[in-house]
């Protein structure tokens, strides 16, 4: 069969698969099974043109072709509520648990430092002059301080909204970058989760020391227990990053790297989720200066039990079974 | 060695998708259109919430988050599969194994961005995309994603009418696709190289008696590879 006779012979199924990739292209109706068909033949004429060398021209019409069709047949189509749904009560308190040595590495990474770092603010309150700007201090002096103008106490609906957005931009980044660094063999991570354990240590450390304890643990009480939970899985998601490279196993470097990836980017929407949730619970709870200590000791107890129960506990397989089988039955 | 950067990816249908990885120019470019639309995006939300106080400030740092982080990531996932500037630049972001991108992928090589930009201005995704025949930076890597050029070039065009020449002797496959790919580029090379190539191939070639140029009576062997004969416009003659 010659180039010519090949083109002639089949130009018109190609003109047809044109076709219902134009209009599946723009429409959200089309006839998918004619597309599959088509799509299918068309690989086989390429194959042929290939092996045969027919002419370039040819062999590219075909590869146009088949790639625009792949494209459209491989998409996902699998977005929506119900994928999300499912992500918060199966995938991600699962992914969290699949990397508990991870966890427990970036954990004490960041509440080892944290605590040393707090006793010795505690003990010696100059102690924090070496991590932070004389500034600073008197900034966070000031905010927990008891004076009645004092940051977190008075602050009225617009104040809150600007904390949010605040918290939202800062708290986020550094989550995502805490992640990010891991692709440098963790040390990244490491350095991110280390820096912020030392840095809020010291801190309440200093602050606790200057008799700000009230203020400072019943602002921060609440907020924490998705904060600080949520900066240590993005560390343990950095340092997964990080050692799929150093020890890739029976994978090259690369393919360890994604695998990494992929599954680590799971615990990192969980992360995004918490930050929200932190960022929201600081700005507008934490902050409202007419809610008892006592009464943001106990809400915030209630959260870190909630935070620590969910991470350990929901969506183990037979929960995920049961989800599953309603998820069948509703659809 | 190999010249071109192109990548093939094979389906599960057996054929290789042939890629063709956008190195840093066109990304950079990209990247720098990007940047404006989403500084004019910016500016254009702080005029509207200027007037609303420090809520306003609120919502414009909560936009620069949407912006800085989320905005590839929403558009990466569209049908386009790109974001404004690499729309603009003809580019797309595919799964390396040719695929449209997952939303764990978009989110992967965006996030990695800052892994990128240390230690300053891209400087990690630009040694890596300068290493790498796929110009992947290290989201790509981690993430599998490959950024394409979306639309096919055609360096060859049609084979141009000639009277139908039997070669003195059998061509071979690769023979064949030589003279045949020569003739397709008959109106992007210069008629000097056209010619000059075209005696390269002069063994092959029946003696002149017509007159003709060695690239005319070359172009009549190229239709009578594709199946052109003398006399009628009979297909199907074999070869």
């Amino acid at each position: 069969m010659t180039p010519l006779d090949f083109e002639a012979a089949y130009a018109p199924l190609w003109s047809e698969l044109e076709a219902v990739i134009a209009v599946a292209e723009t429409r959200r109706k089309f006839d998918a099974a004619r597309l599959a068909t088509l799509y299918r033949r068309v690989c086989e004429h390429l194959a042929l043109a290939q092996a045969r060398a027919y002419p370039i021209h040819l062999t590219q019409r075909l590869e146009t072709l088949t790639q625009s069709a792949h494209r459209l047949i491989y998409r996902r189509h699998d977005y929506g509520l119900a994928r999300l749904g499912r992500l918060a009560l199966v995938d991600f308190p699962e992914a969290v648990r699949a990397h508990r040595a991870y966890l427990l590495v970036a954990a004490l990474m960041f509440f080892v430092p944290l605590l040393a770092a707090g006793w010795a603010a505690y003990r010696d309150p100059g102690f924090i002059l070496h991590l932070l700007d004389a500034k600073d201090v008197q900034q966070f002096d000031a905010m927990y301080g008891s004076r009645a103008e004092s940051l977190g106490r008075t602050r009225n609906a617009s104040d809150d909204w600007q904390m949010f957005g605040y918290y939202v931009m800062h708290n986020i980044g550094i989550g995502f970058r805490c992640f990010a660094a891991g692709i440098f063999a963790g040390v990244g991570s490491a350095v991110v989760v280390v820096f912020n354990g030392t840095q809020i240590g010291a801190v309440g450390g200093y602050l606790i020391a200057a008799g700000h304890a009230e203020n400072f643990l019943s602002f921060v009480v609440t907020h924490s227990a998705f904060e600080l939970t949520a900066i240590v899985l993005a560390g343990a998601a950095g340092l997964r990053l990080g050692y799929s490279w150093i020890a890739p196993g029976r994978h090259t470097r690369l393919e360890a790297l994604r695998l990494a990836a992929r599954h680590a980017v799971v615990i990192v929407y969980g992360v995004i989720g918490l930050l929200l949730v932190a960022a929201a619970v600081e700005a507008f709870w934490s902050s409202a200066r007419w809610v008892a200590p006592a009464v943001k000791y106990g809400v915030g107890g209630a959260c870190w039990l909630l935070v620590l129960a969910y991470l350990g506990w929901q969506g183990r397989p037979r929960a995920a079974a049961a989800d599953a089988k309603k998820a069948g039955d509703a659809g | 060695m190999r010249l071109d950067t192109l990548y093939t990816a094979e389906t599960p249908e057996g054929i290789a998708l042939s890629l063709r990885p956008a190195g840093l120019v066109a990304r950079g470019l990209a990247y720098l259109i990007d940047l404006a639309i989403r500084l004019g995006i910016f500016f254009a939300i702080s005029i509207v919430v200027g007037v609303m106080g420090k809520m306003g400030v609120g919502i414009l740092l909560i936009s620069y988050f949407c912006l800085e982080w989320l905005y590839p990531v929403v558009f990466e996932l569209t049908r386009a599969a790109a974001t404004p500037g690499k729309r603009v630049m003809g580019l797309r972001v595919v799964m390396d194994s040719g695929l449209p991108v997952t939303p764990a992928a978009a989110l992967t090589r965006n996030l990695l961005r800052a892994a990128d930009f240390v230690p300053a201005f891209y400087g990690a995704g630009i040694v890596s995309m300068l290493w790498r025949r796929d110009s992947k930076r290290l989201g790509d890597l981690a993430a599998g994603t490959l950024v394409v050029f979306s639309d096919p070039v055609s360096l060859h065009g049609d084979v141009p009418a000639a009277e139908p020449r039997a070669p003195v002797r059998p061509l071979s496959a690769r023979e064949q696709l030589a003279v045949v790919s020569w003739a397709g580029r008959a109106t992007r090379l210069t008629p000097e190289r056209f010619d000059e190539l075209a005696r390269v191939a002069e063994p092959v070639l029946e003696p002149d008696t017509s007159g003709a140029s060695v690239s005319q009576r070359l172009l009549g062997v190229a239709q009578w590879v594709l199946g052109r004969r003398a006399g009628a416009d009979a297909r199907g003659g074999g070869r």
